[in-house]
């Protein structure tokens, strides 16, 4: 997977320092920007593993950076400054500090890497869905909700939710009519189960 | 792409990005241009010139916000040239990508069934696209034409990004649309219109994303402005 590396900041000397520290241990190419308002024309990204270093006091522009989850793996770090309250982020998935060292920093985007590389690793076991993953599929289908689908198949909402995350990655389709239309170009479904009008 | 400017040639603009024909098409503007900048053939057809630059430069570059002075334009300017884009779908590009796909179908001889899948499913999509530009079309530009013409807030207090949040679902089917037929189609089909066909859905997908730029980069830029002015 491709990365991308944000570092957004109103303070350059924190933008080119944070590079500087980061491009002196990964080869990594970084985009820097003053406003996380920028990261809208960034929209276009697929496919991707974002790393985003942003101004925990600063804008953060959550329109764009959830048009980023829908299409890549995010990773968002929170940068904040030596005087700014530090609460347990519910925004942020990880956090720096201006007093960070720079080996903290390495640290850091190791960790994000070996994250991002599981996940990969996880999509490319063939590509070809599980039996488990065609019950599923077979019953999203049918127009079960989660909930249904886990009392189905007797397995907590929490797997079915992440099934259908891996099915999605594995195919490339999201919405529930698109997966009804796969269901039925694999014969996992006879179209007469479903009613064609509704559904499809 | 570089920015294209008042001074620039208006046949340099088609020759650097024939996508803008239909674009200059809306604003009623046709080919022939001899050697006429952008702001002369502006000028012969009443038209905004600033108001002109900040949509073809919108299609122009991805990254590109107009500077504050280019958006002293009526927004009520830019929500007819949206309206227009709406029926330019309407009225010719779905048709046209549904010509294609009937051509696709009936290229088709034996084990026609994922084929015809596919056909619902773009209907599917087609119904949901239309209900999405006449969401567009009969609220979400009224209420701004309100707002701006006489200054007043929606009685029940939903503002633009309330109204303006629905494009992703459409998005996705069409992505999907596109992925159930590179990923997982059996090749049952005539290639050059299966071609076609893609190449259509292709082109009307980068539209309706230069299409979703300027509301979100300009018309929701300055609506927002109005709403925080009134109190919002």
């Amino acid at each position: 997977m491709k990365e991308n590396v944000f570092i957004v900041h109103r303070s350059e000397i924190i933008r080119r320092g944070l590079a500087l520290i980061l491009q002196d241990y990964f080869k990594m190419e970084i985009t820097q920007l003053n406003s996380a308002k920028d990261l809208s024309s960034f929209s276009g990204i697929n496919n991707s593993i974002i790393i985003l270093i942003m101004d925990a006091g600063g804008d953060q522009n959550s329109k764009a950076i959830d048009q980023f989850k829908k299409n890549n793996d995010v990773y968002l770090i929170g940068f904040y400054s030596e005087d700014e309250k530090q609460e347990p982020g519910n925004f942020f998935d990880y956090q720096l500090t201006e007093l960070s060292s720079a080996l903290q920093i390495q640290k850091l985007v190791q960790i994000i890497r070996k994250a991002g590389s599981k996940t990969k690793n996880g999509m490319q076991d063939n590509g070809e869905l599980t039996l488990r993953e065609k019950d599923v599929i077979k019953l999203i289908a049918l127009g079960l909700s989660n909930k249904e689908i886990a009392e189905k198949l007797f397995i907590s909402i929490h797997t079915v939710i992440s099934h259908r995350k891996n099915i999605t990655e594995k195919l490339g389709i999201k919405s529930i009519s698109g997966l009804t239309v796969f269901a039925i170009m694999n014969n996992l479904l006879d179209i007469e189960d479903i009613n064609p009008e509704e559904l499809i | 792409m570089e920015l294209l400017h008042k001074e620039d040639k208006m046949s340099s603009l088609i020759s650097r990005n024939y996508n803008l024909l239909p674009v200059i098409n809306r604003f009623g503007i046709r080919l022939g241009f001899k050697e006429k900048t952008i702001k002369e053939i502006c000028n012969d057809n009443k038209i905004d010139v600033d108001f002109f630059l900040a949509i073809v430069n919108t299609y122009t570059d991805e990254s590109y916000f107009p500077e504050a002075e280019l958006l002293s334009f009526s927004p009520l300017l830019l929500i007819d040239y949206l309206k227009n884009t709406h029926k330019y779908y309407i009225n010719y590009v779905l048709p046209k990508i549904e010509r294609l796909l009937n051509q696709l179908l009936s290229s088709c001889t034996e084990n026609c069934s994922s084929l015809k899948m596919i056909s619902s499913f773009y209907q599917k999509y087609k119904t949901e696209l239309l209900l999405h530009l006449q969401l567009e079309d009969e609220k979400v530009f009224p209420y701004i034409i309100n707002l701006f013409e006489k200054r007043e807030l929606n009685a029940d207090g939903a503002s633009i990004e309330v109204l303006e949040n629905e494009h992703t679902n459409v998005e996705v089917k069409l992505s999907d649309l596109k992925n159930l037929i590179i990923r997982h189609m059996k090749p049952t089909y005539e290639d050059n219109a299966m071609n076609e066909f893609l190449m259509a859905l292709f082109q009307f997908e980068n539209d309706l994303n230069d299409h979703a730029r300027i509301e979100d980069h300009i018309l929701i830029v300055q609506v927002l402005e109005l709403e925080k002015e009134l109190g919002k």
